[in-house]
């Protein structure tokens, strides 16, 4: 038996994040994987490129339109005009161009739905975090949830245009108020499920800060749900704007969107179609390709998919 | 109590719909002592009078299907005391019998009373026919119609506790008694809770001092506080209806209010035999109704739609038997000379309401402190007059009648065809003869706006008001309700209207939303710079229109409500609108004359349009494909009896413009 | 398992009184003006308005209301409407309203689920040929599209190409119907076959499956007695939420059609301050909500014997 100085066989080290890292030190970078997988899918990348040149497009349609939306004017002489070379997308029951409404409402639902997408994103991890990882908080919690899931949204949503107003602002705040929840429930479930596996149990045993488990162990794990959430935020969203324009509890008339459109539509349409199908197919494409884009990036995120 | 009659009062403009001007003079005042004597037909007769063959081939209309916009326009009461709502009336004047009915010239007719009249405009006397009953749903008959049952009605209707304040506004100014009653039963209510529920019209010694008696079962006497010389118009408004005691004592006195169509009793032409909220209703035609020689629809059918073209959808499916068409709709036919529908295409009579765009004088900021920017200057009469002659509101009537929109222009504040000169000269027209700068009629361009006029105005406006430190361009809030469509569409092109002569450098108008109601969201707040009202008369004389608009009286709807002239600050509109009041209240008070009273109306209602105190609008009529004959209907410019299913003459096949010609030509030759 | 059972619904009820009391509280919250129709705010004065609100308890203090309000609660008893019916009383108007959202709900539920699963089963067995990728556009499209844009189109093709009564009407209840039962289960059916695939998919992979293979059972079998019978008990979960939550009617396809159920009910109550329905429509809908759920757990567990709920389990 030699003798050998116990210290030198332990001795406890400061945590350091560098040292960390080195353990298992591969090549494998997540993102990188995930973009790898997301070019594989072919239809998903078309997609995204669809998707991308309409947001873009949004902006030049406004730019290279013949009409200034702030400056359409009523035009007994044109109206329900189909699309031609003067309006492109014809002219609405007032005779004016309906090339930049579409186009502006387009913009301004973009805007909403991402609004709402992002907001909900934020504030539903965050508080799904905490749910699952704080084990007092979870009855009260579930309670709110179970609470707010079952208020119909359509009294919650008057209410609140009664009770605060109506207007973007307002709007997206609601509707984030509302829309966190089924994110918050679905990180929960993730975080309860993986907070205690094995190598979680390790990492905190090695020292590891909770932040740390969360961000590092735990987050990628979420990734995939988010996005996959988001994916169906965005369509939801601007369902929800469009139904709730249709009751009259929509953005306001200063906001057109393309729920506002679609609801004026709704009287024109059997006898023009147009009316209602050109805003129909934008927001049909923005819903579907930011559908099939976000599902693509949540197979992409989940590592269990990944080498 | 504030009074306010029959809420008939389409607010906003942005109502589409509307119809076509029925030639002038048609409206004679009704000879009161040349009624007719009631058909003496035999009361077991159950078998309907046949409708006279329609003139293009079709039959008579059996089972007549039409609709009603949902919505704001359900029927949400059956009790008729009980509701002064129109949507509720148009379809309760069905079920229950006033004692006068008006015709389809607007003369009032005999109905329950066989014969009437007054001596002294003071002291009414009704005779009314011994045939009428009370009949369950079913048809069942329970009790018979007798003077008492009016009597009961006037007990019910100023007894506080039981009606709230439903229909007492016209009966307390007009009847004797009525006021005080209604106040001892308000007290009562008050101290003793359910004393005044208990209340009948038996030992009442109260009730005793009102003017309405029974002397026997088949006459009743009515006496008013002043000569009212229109007293009888009165008894087609919802506040002269029955209501059977023997009803009372089966349900019991808190039954009443709240029955609905299975439980209630009737008299009228029809019983409403389904009723499903927001869906339909049917009426079917009452056997045992009194007047066996009217023709009436074996049933009635009322769907409701909740949109602009579900009519002309289901019209074209044959589902309705009439449509007023939308935009889109009437667009479509027009501008395809080869559409069949084009020789179909109709205008519809004129409705009841007279519009106009009502100014705040005291407007208030959305954080409730007062707009003092607006507040001065529309006391500036320049700024008003500039308003007054600049706007050019050609293309909003166009949005409510695109082919004849110069039809619509509306000078005057009272509606027009209400009321008729000893000589058959229409009120209006002698208003209009006292406008100045009123351009001549039938020039194919609107009679007040005035391009040249307006701009002096404006200039002269911009000059005095910039001097009291008014920022131009003046914000003016113009509000309609959230959720787009046409009222966002007709908003929009008011804008355009006020601003494209005035220039944006004058005024801006801000097209702002309410959520659901208009009253409380901001006619309370007073938010608004100017309103679009129409206003329909509840009976038929000048004053139910320009009461409303008199300076310190309490009971002035749109002075407490929309221009809020009582909080007037500036001494020189006071003075105005004192003068104003002044004049009308001299009309008022001239009862022996009706042309002296009417001139003197005619100036009051001068006087305030030539100071531009308010700014008239618009009449409303709209294009329609019907199978109905407008001009066989009642035709009420005052009341509640419109939509009576009585006398209508119909055909299977939908009217073509040319026979609707000879309607017209028929009507006007009468 | 009887004392998780009335665990669960004692918290059921909880979050249900929760639920009410919340949509109380807001009510009250908007200005007493609501109270009045549009006809009584000029009628009435200052004074009048206030005695009618005091007549109607609408001036006590907020905590004397809500007592008022959870006595009647204890008997069920929601008052009467004042607005939509005069007078009438909330459960006398909710369950006309009720019985025709229900019949129009349960049709389009029973159709979808019969199309739902059969889609989904023939997707999951063509998986990644042409009948899963029609079945997946479709169900992308239901997933992605606005409400109000297909029910549009389902509009245009019913009432202009096929001629099919656009408004429902009770004089002829059955073809008046189908288009709304269209639109209702145009979504339905989505979800189902959505989730019949997904968990097919699951369940064929799994080992048992592999090992019935290799015993040589056909395929046809294999799918229906195995797959399909794992499947479906995911699925059963949804089916009483579901099924109740027809009872509560189709906001959009109701008012699109104007079918006189529980949906329109609910927003002319909102429109007209009629507080009482309101309270009595948000009654329904949370305890259907939550009595849907649990009704689904409890239908899981009789279905899979190897489910058990723990008591402290999750409310939902």
């Amino acid at each position: 038996m030699s003798k050998v100085n116990q210290d030198e066989l332990f001795r406890v080290v400061e945590y350091s994040a560098d040292a960390a890292e080195r353990i298992g030190y591969s090549n494998y970078s997540y993102w990188r994987s995930v973009w790898h997988n997301f070019l594989k899918k072919k239809s998903a990348v078309f997609m995204a490129i669809v998707f991308i040149v309409l947001v873009v497009f949004t902006f030049i349609a406004l730019a290279i339109g013949k009409y200034q939306y702030t400056e359409l004017v009523s035009n007994r002489e044109t109206t329900f005009l189909g699309p031609c070379a003067e309006y492109w997308f014809g002219t609405d029951n007032l005779g004016r161009d309906y090339w930049c409404q579409v186009w502006y409402a387009a913009q301004v639902s973009i805007k909403l739905a991402l609004v709402v997408a992002v907001g909900e994103a934020i504030v539903g991890v965050a508080i799904g975090c905490l749910w699952g990882y704080v084990r007092w908080l979870d009855r009260p919690l579930t309670e709110l949830y179970n609470v707010i899931n079952n208020i119909p949204t359509v009294i919650y949503m008057t209410l609140v245009a009664l009770i605060v107003g109506q207007g973007f602002g307002i709007m997206a705040t609601a509707m984030i108020a509302i829309g966190w929840l089924v994110m918050a429930r679905n990180v929960r479930n993730l975080v309860l499920m993986y907070r205690d596996r094995e190598y979680n149990l390790a990492s905190r045993c090695l020292g590891t800060p909770v932040w740390r488990v969360l961000v590092k162990n735990i987050f990628p794990y979420l990734i995939s749900v988010i996005i996959l959430r988001l994916a169906l935020s965005i369509p939801g969203t601007i369902a929800l704007e469009s139904t709730l324009s249709y009751l009259g509890l929509g953005l306001g008339a200063a906001t057109p969107s393309l729920g506002l459109l679609l609801r004026n539509a709704r009287n024109f349409f059997l006898d023009y179609p147009y009316l209602l199908i050109e805003p129909a197919v934008i927001v049909s494409l923005i819903t579907v390709t930011f559908y099939l884009v976000g599902n693509a990036v949540s197979d992409a995120a989940d590592p269990r998919n990944h080498v | 109590m504030k009074r306010k009659a029959t809420r008939i009062l389409a607010m906003l403009l942005t109502a589409l719909l509307v119809l076509s001007a029925c030639g002038g003079n048609n409206n004679q005042p009704a000879d009161n002592n040349n009624a007719n004597t009631p058909g003496n037909t035999d009361n077991t007769n159950t078998t309907p009078t046949e409708p006279p063959a329609p003139s293009n081939g079709g039959e008579p209309i059996k089972d007549l299907v039409t609709w009603e916009s949902s919505g704001t326009r359900e029927l949400e009461e059956f009790f008729i005391l009980h509701t002064e709502r129109a949507a509720d009336l148009n379809v309760l004047c069905n079920a229950y019998s006033p004692l006068l009915e008006i015709d389809n010239y607007g003369k009032l007719q005999p109905a329950v009373a066989t014969k009437w009249g007054s001596e002294d405009g003071k002291t009414w006397t009704f005779e009314l026919r011994d045939d009428v009953t009370w009949v369950d749903m079913e048809g069942n008959e329970k009790a018979k119609c007798t003077a008492q049952d009016w009597v009961t009605a006037m007990e019910w209707i100023l007894n506080f506790e039981k009606n709230g304040a439903n229909n007492t506004s016209m009966l307390v100014t007009m009847v004797e008694g009525a006021m005080d009653y209604y106040n001892y039963t308000k007290e009562l209510a008050e101290t003793n809770p359910g004393a005044a529920m208990a209340l009948t019209t038996e030992n009442n010694p109260e009730f005793d001092k009102v003017g309405v008696k029974a002397p026997d079962d088949y006459t009743l006497n009515y006496t008013c506080i002043n000569n009212t010389p229109y007293f009888d118009t009165l008894c087609t408004s919802a506040a002269l209806y029955p209501i059977s005691q023997a009803e009372i004592d089966e349900k019991g006195v808190d039954g009443m209010v709240g029955m609905n169509n299975t439980q209630m009793w009737y008299n009228g032409p029809y019983t409403i035999t389904e009723y499903i909220m927001n869906n339909e209703k049917i009426l079917t035609r009452n056997p045992s109704y009194w007047d066996k020689d009217a023709y009436l629809f074996d049933t009635v059918t009322i769907v409701m739609i909740d949109e602009a073209t579900k009519d002309d959808e289901l019209f074209d499916t044959g589902e309705v038997d009439n449509t007023e068409l939308s935009e889109s709709t009437l667009n479509t036919i027009r501008s395809n000379p080869d559409d069949p529908d084009n020789d179909y295409l109709v205008e519809t009579r004129f409705r009841k309401f007279s519009y106009q765009y009502q100014l705040n004088f005291a407007k208030n900021n959305p954080d409730g402190t007062p707009d003092t920017n607006w507040n001065t200057a529309v006391t500036s009469e320049a700024f008003r007059k500039a308003l007054y002659y600049g706007v050019n509101l050609e293309t909003t009537w166009a949005r409510l009648n695109q082919v004849n929109p110069l039809n619509l222009e509306n000078l005057c504040f009272t509606m027009q065809g209400l009321l008729y000169f000893e000589d058959g000269t229409d009120y209006t027209e002698r208003v209009i003869e006292k406008l100045e700068n009123i351009g001549p009629a039938g020039t194919g361009s609107p009679r007040r706006f005035n391009e040249e006029l307006a701009l002096q105005y404006k200039e002269q406006a911009m000059e005095e008001l910039t001097a009291k430190g008014v920022t131009f361009p003046v914000q003016m809030d113009y509000y309609i309700k959230a959720g787009g469509g046409s009222a966002l569409d007709g908003a929009t092109v008011l804008k355009e209207n006020f601003e494209r002569t005035l220039g944006k450098d004058f005024i801006n108008l801000n097209i702002c939303e309410f959520v659901s109601s208009l009253q409380q969201e901001v006619v309370n707040p007073r938010l608004q710079s100017f309103t679009g009202n129409g206003w329909g008369a509840d009976y038929g004389d000048v004053e139910n229109f320009l009461d409303q608009i008199v300076y310190g009286d309490d009971n002035a709807y749109y002075a407490n409500n929309y221009t809020n002239i009582n909080d007037l600050t500036d001494p020189d509109t006071i003075a105005l609108f004192e003068e104003f009041t002044r004049l009308e209240r001299e009309a008022k008070n001239i009862f022996d004359d009706p042309d002296a009273r009417y001139e003197k109306f005619a100036e009051a209602e001068a006087f305030l349009l030539n100071h531009a105190l308010t700014i008239p609008s618009n009449y409303e009529n709209a294009w329609q494909m019907t199978k109905i004959n407008d001009y066989s209907k009642m035709h009420a410019l005052y009341g509640c009896q419109t939509y009576t299913y009585k006398n209508w003459e119909t055909s299977t096949e939908p009217y073509t413009a040319e026979a609707y010609a000879q309607f017209v030509e028929n009507y006007n030759a009468n | 398992m009887a004392k998780y059972t009335v665990k669960r619904l004692l918290q059921s009820l909880l979050t249900v009184f929760i639920i009410v009391s919340i949509v109380f509280v807001l009510m009250r919250m908007l200005p007493t003006d609501y109270y009045f129709t549009e006809e009584q705010q000029m009628k009435y004065d200052e004074e009048t308005k206030h005695d009618m609100l005091q007549a109607a308890g609408l001036l006590d203090p907020i905590p004397t209301q809500l007592f008022r309000f959870y006595r009647g609660l204890l008997r069920l008893d929601f008052g009467e409407s004042r607005r939509i019916q005069t007078g009438v009383s909330v459960w006398s108007i909710v369950a006309g309203k009720f019985t025709i959202s229900m019949r129009l709900g349960l049709i389009a539920m029973a159709i979808s689920l019969a199309v739902g699963v059969i889609l989904g089963v023939l997707q999951a067995r063509q998986k990644d040929r042409l009948m899963d990728h029609v079945g997946t556009v479709y169900t992308v499209f239901v997933n992605s599209v606005p409400p109000l844009v297909s029910y549009s189109l389902v509009l245009a093709f019913g009432a202009r190409i096929l001629k099919l009564p656009s408004l429902y009407s009770n004089r002829n209840p059955g073809p008046s119907s189908i288009l709304p039962i269209a639109c209702l289960a145009l979504t339905s059916i989505a979800h189902y076959a959505l989730w019949t695939r997904r968990y097919m998919v699951d369940e064929s992979t799994k080992d048992y499956i592999k090992l019935a293979r290799i015993k040589g059972m056909s395929s046809q079998s294999i799918m229906v007695r195995h797959v399909l019978k794992n499947a479906f008990v995911p699925l059963a979960q949804y089916i009483p939420a579901s099924l109740l939550l027809t009872l509560g009617g189709s906001l959009l396809v109701e008012r699109f059609f104007s079918v006189p159920g529980m949906g329109t009910l609910m927003t002319d109550a909102i429109n007209r301050y009629d507080t009482n329905v309101v309270q009595g429509c948000v009654f329904l809908y949370a305890s259907l909500g939550i009595i849907g759920v649990f009704l689904g757990d409890i239908l899981m567990m009789i279905l899979d014997p190897r489910i058990k709920l723990a008591g402290g389990g999750e409310t939902r």
